[in-house]
Formats: structure tokens, sequence, C-alpha cells
């Protein structure tokens, strides 16, 4: 079910009404979320609902087993047997035919490789996102992060939950769970806020991202050579926006969602493209998965506790495997080393202590330097991310250097194009001030405010939905 | 009292009765635009039902027709993305009339009367070879325009595989006419007789190669009837529908390679891709200007099932279908292309006499051209 439909609206209506009925009754509360989470699920594919059950039992048992364990021995190996699961599971559906194609072409180097059959089981739909949070979960549950004892019931919910079931926010365990332990509170629901971020998500998805892609990345990405540099160009920032206002706008969506609910999802995005080094940058995108990746995987490594080389190794590593998280190809990988390459440049640059460098680099002007330079940067990363193949992603980057007239760039495009990209510059005030103002309209009126608004945004969409890029991954 | 933070339950509720008056009061037309789109069932009767009883009771209030005054402005700024509206909006506006139905989109309408009506049995099998015979080569300086058309089995993997093989060829023009998610069996979602006259606009191409029907393995209404997929009564007039849309395609000369749908990866549908392959083949087979092309040597498996991944010659394996089961990805597109771009012909570059040996025909050098500047993989 995908959120800017009708489906998706009556869904929720419905869930909202029935779960505020039932809200004094917190278990029956739960189970009635979890049975929707379910549904929301099996309205893409039921025959998948199993295995999120079973993904999110094996990670609730695992994690109770954990916290009964009295002494390290057994538990790392509880931790170590349910990390295994979840990642097998990811694995498999995920990796098996890229793993094996890769070793087979590298064999086909050296010799004839020999026939295999390669498993080719239909991805599940948001897997790597319900796989990281049952990891999370017995992640905190070892970590001692987890003050209660995990009920079965709550781990099974924690995993599930629709708002954040197949693009996250990767929520952890040990900010949600305690969540689900008191009735949710009936008269403490940030109504404007919410609205205001169902607003904003279906705006930047529905509006600027499909308007973005149909329009011009689309074009540009199927056939480079057709293209010069102008609308090139225009495609890479075009895709930048695309890609932010999707994700973003999925997680304004979801975040709204569980507001209206009662619940508190983390922020994932903060003006990315606002960020003045790599490092800031990934504080600012996709926030969920680059701190679950700093602390379940990056720390863990050793961090920056080693060496400058061991620190540049563990960052390597770790922006690797997040470029293959987000798919099981070579170019996703080659986005992964980009941005590691960046961190570990940006790590040498800033560590030089020269003075008169220190000064220049807290000046305004160049901050702005750093910033339209990392822009370009995340830019050169987002052809490899978007590409099919690196014939493509070559063949984008070549086209750089052919002159050529602007085609694609229509009045909705440059609007759209702006709006995605410029709106990151808003002031956070703007919002909190208009969220204070709608507080102060009548709850009918502020109600059909809402309603106009998603009528605009049904109006200045273009047809049809095009699916959330992270629904992929 | 300036704005609070929080609110109570009973104020959501009522925040959500402001939301669901005004939306439906602006969106009643919309709705049951929406639950007339669904997939045929009971579900969609329902839905039908409630929608069309609501927008009769608000439709008096004239509040819907904001939503129509504000799509016209729209459309009139060239925002749609709809080729026909943008069409329509434009003649509209040109001619300062007030009627929808320029005298344009009437004639895309109407089916070719020329042709006849009477509907041919369905052929239980579809043949496994169906050689492309080349068209004659285009006379000197003369470009061929090639209109790609279809629903996403053209829109993703095989336009774009078609369009970087041909970008560099002067010979060759492509129309993009091609838009996901539609079929044939749902004009009320998507008409493509409206929609591809708006779609090539003043162009007259020369050659057409379509992919469609992926999406058509599903029951529709006809005449207040509601018809199950796979129903004598549903593939009588499917089979209509495409050969309005083939004779569309033909109407001014134009040859015609319609691509048959591939194997796919979950059975049903794959049954369902086999029904609308018969029907298709069918219709085309009875057009002299128009060929179907059976993509499943190429793409499937040696006992003509689905076939995810590729070895080549060299050994190299590749992914051939995407993610879903259903699409081509562009390894898979570009099994098929060569045998496309030898059909389209196009002429080739002008060779020395030392590289033209004299058995070779003109027929035959078009063809190596392009399997040697291009890499030929595919399998016949």
């Amino acid at each position: 079910m995908l959120f800017p439909t009708v489906e998706f609206a009556l869904f929720f209506l419905a869930v909202l009404l029935v779960a505020w009925s039932l809200h004094r009754w917190n278990s029956t509360h739960k189970l009635f979320l979890l049975a929707a989470s379910y549904v929301f699920y099996g309205f893409w594919n039921w025959s998948y609902v199993p295995l999120l059950f079973g993904i999110s039992l094996v990670s609730g048992l695992v994690a109770q087993r954990i916290q009964a364990s009295g002494s390290p021995r057994p538990r790392k190996l509880w931790l170590a047997l349910g990390v295994v699961i979840c990642l097998a599971t990811l694995g498999y559906y995920k990796y098996t035919a890229f793993f094996l194609t890769t070793v087979l072409n590298l064999w086909a180097h050296v010799g004839r490789p020999p026939k295999v059959r390669i498993p080719e089981p239909l991805l599940p739909l948001g897997v790597s996102f319900f796989v990281f949070h049952a990891i999370s979960l017995m992640m905190d549950a070892y970590r001692g992060k987890l003050k209660q004892r995990v009920r079965l019931s709550d781990a099974l919910l924690y995993v599930a939950f629709f708002p954040q079931l197949i693009a996250g926010p990767i929520l952890r365990a040990s900010n949600f769970l305690p969540q689900l332990r008191a009735p949710r509170n009936p008269k403490a629901i940030r109504v404007n806020r919410a609205l205001l971020l169902i607003v904003a998500g279906l705006f930047k998805k529905v509006v600027i991202s499909n308007l973005l892609a149909t329009r011009l990345v689309e074009q540009v990405f199927a056939a480079p050579q057709t293209f010069s540099r102008g609308d090139v160009l225009l495609a890479i920032y075009g895709y930048a926006a695309q890609i932010y206002c999707d994700f973003s706008g999925y997680t304004d969506i979801a975040i709204g969602c569980a507001m209206l609910l009662g619940y508190r999802f983390p922020r994932n995005f903060n003006a990315p493209y606002t960020a003045t080094n790599p490092q800031d940058f990934w504080r600012r995108w996709h926030i969920s998965l680059s701190s679950w990746l700093r602390d379940y995987l990056y720390i863990p490594l050793g961090g920056s506790r080693g060496s400058a080389a061991r620190t540049c190794v563990n960052l390597m590593i770790t922006m690797l495997l997040g470029g293959l998280w987000h798919g099981a190809a070579w170019t996703f990988v080659i986005w992964g080393a980009l941005h590691s390459f960046y961190l570990i440049v940006h790590r040498v640059w800033s560590g030089i202590p020269w003075t008169p460098l220190v000064r220049i680099r807290q000046t305004i002007v160049w901050r702005w330097i750093a910033r339209i330079l990392l822009f370009n940067a995340v830019c050169l990363g987002w052809v490899f991310f978007r590409s099919p193949s690196f014939e493509i992603a070559f063949a984008v980057l070549r086209r750089l250097a052919v002159p050529g007239a602007i085609t694609l760039a229509s009045v909705p495009v440059e609007m759209a194009l702006i709006a995605g990209l410029a709106g990151q510059f808003q002031p956070l005030r703007w919002r909190k001030a208009l969220e204070f103002e709608l507080g102060s309209w009548p709850a009918m009126a502020r109600g059909g405010a809402f309603a106009a608004a998603i009528f605009s945004i049904e109006l200045l969409g273009p047809s049809g939905v095009a699916p959330f890029i992270y629904f992929r991954f | 009292m300036r704005g609070t933070k929080y609110n109570s339950v009973s104020q959501l509720a009522v925040v959500m009765a402001g939301f669901a008056v005004t939306i439906l009061l602006l969106e009643s037309g919309a709705l049951l635009t929406w639950a007339d789109r669904l997939d045929v069932g009971p579900a969609r009767s329902g839905a039908v039902r409630v929608t069309a009883a609501l927008h009769k009771t608000l439709q008096p209030l004239g509040v819907e027709q904001v939503r129509k005054e504000s799509l016209d402005g729209l459309d009139r700024l060239g925002w749609t993305d709809d080729p026909a509206r943008l069409l329509a909006a434009r003649e509209k506006f040109a001619l300062g009339v007030a009627g929808s139905n320029s005298p344009c989109m009437a004639a895309a309408h109407a089916p070719n009367a020329a042709v006849a009506k009477a509907v041919t049995p369905v052929v239980a099998g579809v043949p496994k070879l169906t050689p492309l015979k080349p068209l004659p080569p285009a006379a000197p300086g003369e470009t061929r325009v090639v209109a790609l058309v279809g629903d996403s089995m053209m829109a993703v993997g095989l336009s774009d595989v078609l369009l970087r093989q041909t970008a560099t060829d002067k010979n060759v023009r492509i129309i993009k006419a091609f838009r996901s998610g539609t079929g044939l069996a749902r004009p009320d979602v998507f008409d493509w007789m409206q929609e591809y006259p708006a779609m090539i606009g003043d162009e007259k191409p020369d050659a057409v190669i379509v992919a469609i029907g992926a999406n058509d393995g599903q029951g529709f209404v006809e005449d207040g009837k509601t018809l199950a997929f796979g129903s004598d009564a549903w593939v009588k007039v499917y089979q209509q529908r495409t050969a309005d849309f083939l004779n569309l395609l033909t109407e001014n000369g134009a040859q015609v390679v319609w691509v048959g749908l591939p194997p796919m990866k979950a059975r049903a549908y794959n049954d369902r891709a086999a029904e609308i392959n018969r029907i298709a083949y069918t219709v085309v087979s009875q057009n002299p200007l128009a060929t179907w092309w059976n993509p499943q040597p190429y793409i499937g498996d040696e006992a003509g099932g689905f076939r995810e991944l590729e070895t080549s010659a060299n050994g190299k394996t590749t992914r051939i279908r995407a993610a879903d089961g259903i699409h081509l990805s562009d390894e898979g597109a570009a099994l098929l292309v060569p045998s496309l771009i030898d059909w389209l012909n196009p002429t080739p570059p002008p060779v020395t006499t030392a590289q033209v040996t004299p058995q070779e025909t003109p027929v035959v050098q078009a063809s190596r051209h392009h399997r040697g500047a291009r890499g030929r993989t595919a399998r016949p």
C-alpha cells in the first residue's frame, strides 16, 4: 500500500479511529496495530507476511533469551545466532544472485565456470528495513539498553509497525519499546505538527519528486547519449532533489502518521544539502540509517579509537556495506566508496592544524564554497546510485563535456528543482511558527485546510503514482 | 490565544471530520474516478456505489467546479503530463471554445471504419520462432521515424536500450510514445485511442515498435456489464480494442512490430500474459502491415519458461529481468534490441569500395553494420 493513495487514506483513517477507541486497553490497542500492520504489508503480497512475522518472532525470542542469560557467553551466543539468522535472511533474498553472479564472472576470467542453478527469490518489500529493526532489538537487549523485559507482542509490533515498515525511519528498540509500555496519552497529540509533516511529505513526493522523475531524470538516465551538458547537469541536480524529496517525503508522512497515533519517530532528514562537510552530510541524510551503521558497525569495528589508518579502514568498511545495503549492485558499492573517500579526505583536511587555514575554514565565504563543493561531490555519487550500470554512469558523466541546448527545462521542472533544493534553506522557525499559528485555528478549519492542501497536491502532481525509491531497498 | 502544541483526541476527531467533509466536497468526482479504476470485483462495485451516491449528492453544490477550473488553468500553463489533456487544452484555448471535445479528439476516438469488425477465433498458441523481415532500406538522406509505443514493458529497459543504440544513428529518429501503468483493457484509466495521436502530434512514424499488455490481465466493465478476465465476452472486447489500436498505429501506412509479452516469473501472471499474447497474435497476424514478434527465444529458457540470468559466450552472467520478475533489465532488453534494429534496417553509413565485397547485398550490409557496431549478444 503506497502512502499517497486513496487506499492508504481510507486504511489510515480507519486505523486512527479504532486505535484511539482502544487506547485505554493498551494490549488490545497494540494487538490491533499489529494486525493493521500485517494487513498493510499483506496488501502488497500476503505470502511474505510469514517472513515478517518469523523475523520479528526470532528477534523477540532472542532478545528475551539475551535478557534472561546472566553470563556474557550465552548472551553473546544468542546474539550471534539472532544476527546470523537475520543477515542470512537478508542475504538470501537480496544478495544471493549478486554474490553468485560475481563469483561466476570472476571465475570466467580464469576458466569455464560450472553451471549452477542460482536461486531467484522475489525481494520482499522493505526487507532491509525490518531486518535492521530486528537486529537493533537484539543489539539493544545485548547492550542492556532495554530497561524492561522485552514482551513478545511489543517486539512483533516494533518490527512490523506499519508507518515505518517498508521504508523507515529505522527505529531504535531502546527508543520505541518504552513507548509501547504505557497507553498513549489522548490529551497530548501533536496534531498540527503531524498534519504539516504529512502535507510536506506528500508535496515533496507527489509533486516535486514525481515531476522531476518523469519529466527530467528518467529521460536523461534512459539514454544519456541523446542529451548534452545542460540537460545532463539539470538531470543530475534534478536527481539530487528527487531522491531527497522522495525519501524525506516518505519519512515525513511516516513520522506524521505515527504522531497522529500518539507515537514519536526520530527525525530522519535535516536539510542535508546545507551540509558543509561529508560528516555533517551524514548527520543530516537518512539519519536513522547512518546512526544505525555508526552504532552497530563503525563503533564495534573500532570507530576512530585506533590509528588514523585504522579509522580510514573502518570508515571504508562502513560506507561500502552501507552502499551495498542500498542495493545488490556494484554501482551502489562505488557510491559507498565515494562517500568513504569524501569522509577520509575531510578527516585529513580538517586535521591540518595550520592556523591561517583554520581561520579560513571558519569564514562564511569558505562555508559556502565547501557547501557547493560537497553538493557537487554528493551529486557525483548520485550518478552511480541512479545509473543501472557503470556504462550509463560514465555515459552521463561523458555527456557533461558535450555542449548543447537545454531542452528539458520546462517551467514545472524548474519550479520543482528550485523547491526541492532551495526549500532546504528555509528556517526551522517558519515551520514552528506555522504549527503554532495553526493551533489557534478551530479544529474544523484545520481539517478543512488540510483537505485543501491535499487537494492542491493532487492537482499539481503528475498522473499516476510512482513507487518510493527506497521501497526497493 | 496563540496556538497550542498538543491536542486532545476529541480535537483530533473534529480535525478529521473537517478534513473528511472538505475533501468529499472538493474531490467527490475524483473519488468516483478512483473507484471506477479499481480492479473489477466486489470491492470495486461497492466503492463505485458509495462514491457515485456521494458524488450525486454533492455535485449540485457546485464546489467541484473548483477542481475543474483549477485543472483547466494548470493544463493551460502546460503543467499536465497527459498528452491528450495537453492537446485538448491547447486546442481549446487556441480556438477559444468552451467544449472539451475538439474535432481532433473526436477523430482520435473513432476506430478505423475501413477495417472489418469480424472477430477471428483466438489461436490456441503462438509460434515460438517469428522471424522479422527487415524493412526495405530507407532512401539515401531519409530519416526513418520510429515510434516506441506501449506500457512499462516498453518504458522499462526496452525503450532505454533502443534509444541508446540508435542515439548516434542519423538515419533514425525516435518518438517516445509509451506510458507505464497503461494498457488496452482499461480505456477508462488511459485511453490509447486518444493518447497515441496526442503523443505523436504531427509526426507520421514510418515504423512502430509496440510492447503492451502487461497490465491487461484484469477484468473490466463494458456497457455496464462486468467482464471477467479470459471470459468469452472479455476476449471479444479486448480483441476488438487491440484491432482498433493496431489500425490506429498503421493508419498512415506505418509498419508495426508488436513485441509479445515475455515469460513471467509468477505462474498465474505468466498464464495471463500467455492469453494476452494469443489475442495479440490473432489480431496482428491479420494485418499486412504488422508482425507479431515472440521475444521468448531470446529472453526465456529452453522450455519457454522464465529465465532470470543469462550467461554469455564469454562466460559472463548477467541479470536479464528486473527484480519484479516482469520487466526487462537493460541487459535483457539488449538481447532483443539487435533484432529490432535489424528489422528497422536504417540506411548504413557510406562505405568505401574496398570495404564492400562483391557478395554482400545492401540488406546484409545494414545488418552487419549493426551487429558489429553494437555488439550482438542475443541468442536467436
